[in-house]
């Protein structure tokens, strides 16, 4: 990792409260409910980038492309002929106990058969300076728009730290999304379709929406009709949608397809979608390639569709599912993170070190019960990263969520979002959580 | 985009409303601010103009509550809130810009309330609000999209206007203003107005003596002025 | 082979008017080996103009947008086919084989299960799957009024009686539990007023229908107008409305050879 000089660095750090300051000014919030009640709060930014080599970034960008299109093929594969499944590489079990399985969406092939738009792929650098991948986010991965507005006003507050090192500008994301969403279009205006206000992520829908020149729209708004998804105008009138970038989850797409209660989405999508007459951002059914437990397939399928080995490894991963795999866990239970699968966002994730004996021996039952439920990990000894705190710098724990989107071709977004944990002992660092933020600096040479 | 739904027009125009407010009440309170340094209870006029009963242990009270007091829904701070409520989900219309002045005039107003010297602290609010307006006016292209907000604006100072009893020539203004926008929307749409009570309107606020005698009927003609006149099937 | 005429007719009638409805129909029998249309024909009032999918099912959907107020959605559907249950099915679906929302077996059913598994000692797919249904026959009394469409298998179980839809969603829970790829259809049967409802399962290479409301093989007198893992995929009509209204449904339908 290459250092910037300390003064460039103290630099931007002195601006801390500054940069802050006009994140707030420009709505920079994620929404939360804490004991049923709703709260805007502002996401704390850490103004040290996490700074990443060109070099290091260029073999980081090979290996999430081609991670990327493995996941889209696998995805295709499933949804059609489940070749990798009858080859043996994955457990049939793998694939239709997963939540992330949609039948709904057998045999359905979105234009120029990409799934997975816009993948959110988690990463963390061990103390050697290796990268590991940790998850696959297929679905509805969010927080570009964090490092993207923040960059904007860095560069305002700390001019000379972005004059004296070549550092790659990542404001292009906005085109870079607006071109993948026109290469799923199917005919008619790109659209967001948001939850609403009250949903964590509205910053970024609808600053998402104002920079790529998207209607940001709730599903009141939209109609299908003719298998054809329209935007109800204010003056009665209807404008088609011929790509939908949504940010609500699967089940609750299509109340007519998916859970009949679903009360934000809109009914017939999925005739329209099947159709081919407008494009979903991603397309739903994605969560059968994000799940954990399949993760621990992801280099096998990198050999499989593409014939590559991996430029990227998987953090070493066991399935307590195969025999071998439950007695290393067995044997290693204190050691090890477990995760579980159905959870997301931090929630479900117990360190063997941090239980009790009488917890451990409880949680090894429930192991043995339900192996498919979980997947065991090494703990990876992460390389810490600097963040001001008051008048000193310390030194936590952060991951590296990348941008892949797939359009015409595959791109990796010379950016990221860096999350760190605010407490010195954890390792979890999403946002829910309480962590922060950083800019993720790619540097040209 | 070109397109825009019932709810963001909705929003658009109570944006144009609550902002407006949130600025005459401002100002209004300024001068009742100034004419309280002679006369303490300077303020029982501007408490008559909205027909409210005086419970305010002195002008201080007074100030803090219609200034700052998001609880009350005649003060400026509630008006700024339910501004910025409607502006949050209009970014990719209005952008981020112009949001972010509004922002501002949040916490300028929560920096004022510590200040020693209010009105002195709210004066960058002045520069504030105009700037979001030519901010708004930069930032929608779509010329009948932009006279909504305009629209809310308009009624919204009008009806501060009627009710604070400013002069007739300044009210005359605002309402050759509305005129100007409110025929600029096309017919079948939700904010062309209403037959009936536009004429009226044009009836109360086209001579002095009428204003002097019905200004707050034009207040309620104002209410009604986008109800639908007649089922259209 | 048989020739079978077939009508099904429903009418939604609401207690006040609706509007911006969005609906779903499942109702044009979709055509395989063992069903070949001579002719059928779909009727909708009040008039709407309506877009054909075939869903990942294999199920003709039929969906339609009513913007206006009305207070009535009518379909009936009406043709011939040419049944030959000789011939067999082969579409066969992997997530067949697990559980679905309505058939997730609770404890009870698992040990009943536990049961017919140790009781059971037929081979083939085809004579276990038929002493399964047998002995969920024996177990379940098809009496009406104790159900509805929301009843999952396990319910109907303690309930200990159910009507087609309900012993279809045990016997598939009890086949799927004995590692026996199972389907739910819903369909025309003669010996019924209403639409019927039941199951097949998969041999290894072909599907076979069997009626565990009647505990007997299905012959040329069924329709099939949709399948899938369970009630959820093959609901005839599914719809999303606006207005201040009870839903209410009537149904009509008869089948002549």
């Amino acid at each position: 990792m290459v250092q910037l000089k300390q003064g460039q660095f103290m630099q931007a750090v002195g601006n801390a409260a500054e940069i802050n300051e006009l994140l707030r000014r420009y709505g920079v919030k994620f929404g939360i409910y804490k004991n049923g009640v709703f709260n805007e709060q502002f996401f704390p930014f850490d103004p040290i980038p996490r700074v990443i080599t060109a070099e290091d970034f260029g073999s980081i960008e090979k290996g999430l492309v081609q991670r990327v299109n493995a996941l889209n093929e696998f995805l295709y594969d499933i949804y059609h002929e489940k070749k990798i499944v009858r080859d043996g590489i994955v457990p049939e079990d793998f694939i239709y106990i997963s939540k992330g399985y949609l039948a709904e969406c057998e045999g359905i092939t979105p234009k120029n058969r990409i799934y997975s738009h816009i993948s959110g792929i988690d990463l963390v650098q061990a103390k050697d300076g290796e990268w590991y991948i940790l998850e696959d986010n297929l679905r509805i991965p969010s927080g570009a728009s964090y490092p993207l507005i923040a960059r904007e006003l860095t560069r305002i507050a700390a001019p000379r730290a972005f004059e004296e090192n070549n550092i790659v500008d990542n404001r292009g994301y906005a085109e870079l999304l607006k071109e993948t969403m026109e290469n799923a279009n199917c005919g008619g205006i790109r659209a967001i379709l948001t939850p609403g206000r009250y949903n964590a992520a509205y910053f970024e829908h609808s600053y998402l929406a104002e920079l790529t020149g998207s209607a940001l729209v709730q599903n009141d708004e939209l109609f299908v009709e003719d298998n054809i998804l329209y935007h109800r105008t204010y003056s009665g009138g209807k404008t088609r949608i011929g790509v939908l970038y949504r940010r609500i989850s699967d089940e609750y797409l299509d109340p007519l397809t998916f859970l009949p209660q679903s009360l934000i989405g809109i009914p017939n999508l999925m005739e329209a979608y099947r159709s081919g007459n407008v494009g979903i951002v991603n397309a739903p059914g994605n969560g059968v390639a994000d799940d954990k437990g399949i993760y621990y397939f992801v280099p096998k399928m990198i050999k499989y569709y593409l014939g590559e080995e991996p430029i990227l490894k998987n953090a070493p991963t066991y399935l307590p599912f195969y025999e071998e795999d439950m007695k290393y866990v067995m044997d290693n239970l204190e050691k090890l993170v477990i995760k579980d699968v159905a959870e997301a966002g931090g929630y479900g994730v117990v360190f063997g070190s941090d239980l009790t004996k009488e917890r451990l021996e409880e949680f090894r039952k429930t192991i043995i019960a339900e192996p498919r439920r979980f997947i065991a990990q090494e703990v990876i000894d992460f390389l810490d990263l600097p963040i001001v705190e008051g008048e000193e710098t310390v030194m936590r724990k952060a991951d590296l969520r990348a941008f892949v989107l797939s359009g015409e071709k595959t791109r990796v977004w010379a950016s990221g979002l860096t999350r760190f944990s605010r407490n010195p002992d954890s390792f979890v660092v999403n946002s829910s959580q309480g962590g922060g933020f950083k800019d993720t600096w790619v540097l040209s040479r | 985009m070109g397109t825009i739904s019932l709810e963001h027009s909705d929003r658009l125009y109570w944006l144009g409303r609550y902002t407006e407010r949130f600025f005459t009440t401002l100002k209004a309170l300024g001068k009742v601010y100034d004419s309280m340094l002679e006369e303490k209870h300077g303020y029982q006029d501007y408490l008559e103009c909205f027909g409210l009963a005086d419970t305010y242990s002195d002008s201080r009270d007074f100030i803090r509550s219609f200034l700052f007091d998001t609880e009350n829904p005649n003060s400026a701070a509630f008006s700024l809130e339910r501004a910025y409520d409607n502006g949050i989900v209009l970014r990719e219309e209005i952008s981020t810009d112009s949001l972010s002045f509004l922002q501002m005039a949040k916490d300028t107003l929560k920096r004022a309330e510590q200040s020693g010297n209010v009105r002195m602290s709210l004066l960058p609010l002045e520069d504030i609000l105009y700037s979001f307006w030519g901010c708004i006016n930069e930032h929608i292209y779509d010329d009948e999209i932009r006279n909504i907000i305009y629209i809310g604006k308009t009624i919204e100072r009008l009806d501060m206007y009627i009710r604070l009893k400013y002069p007739f020539d300044a009210v005359e203004k605002e309402f050759i203003r509305l005129c100007k926008n409110l025929n600029r929307v096309p017919k079948g749409t939700p904010y062309r107005y209403n037959t009936k009570y536009l004429s009226e309107l044009v009836e109360i606020l086209g001579s002095e003596s009428d204003y002097a005698k019905d200004g707050i009927k034009a207040t309620e003609a104002l209410c009604s002025l986008f109800e639908t006149s007649e089922v259209t099937v | 082979m048989k020739r079978v005429n077939f009508y099904y007719c429903a009418k939604l009638t609401f207690d006040d008017y609706v509007h911006n409805h969005s609906f779903a129909l499942r109702v044009i029998p979709p055509e395989s080996e063992t069903q070949r249309l001579i002719s059928c024909s779909l009727n909708i009032t009040p008039y709407v103009s309506t877009q054909q999918t075939v869903d990942a099912f294999g199920n003709n959907v039929t969906a339609g947008y009513l913007k206006g107020d009305h207070r009535f959605l009518d379909f009936e559907i009406k043709g011939a086919a040419q049944v030959d249950h000789a011939k067999s099915r082969t579409d066969y679906m992997p997530c067949y084989l697990y559980q679905s929302q309505y058939t997730k077996p609770d404890d009870a059913l698992k040990s009943f299960y536990g049961q017919i598994k140790q009781e059971c000692t037929a081979d083939s797919v085809s004579d276990r799957a038929k002493y399964i249904c047998g002995a969920l026959a024996s177990r379940i009394v098809y009496e009406k009024g104790h159900t509805d469409t929301d009843t999952t298998a396990a319910q109907a179980f303690a309930l200990k009686k159910g009507v087609c839809q309900d012993f279809s969603h045990m016997l598939i829970s009890l086949l799927r539990m004995d590692g026996i790829a199972a389907r739910y259809i819903a369909g025309l049967a003669f010996c019924d007023g209403e639409t019927h409802s039941w199951v097949e399962f998969w041999t290894g290479d072909h599907w076979e229908g069997i009626d565990p409301a009647n505990d007997c093989p299905v012959n040329d007198d069924y329709i099939v107008i949709s399948q899938g893992r369970d009630f959820r995929d093959c609901a005839i009509d599914r719809g999303v409305m606006f207005g201040s209204y009870t839903k209410q449904l009537q149904l009509v339908r008869s089948i002549l050879t």
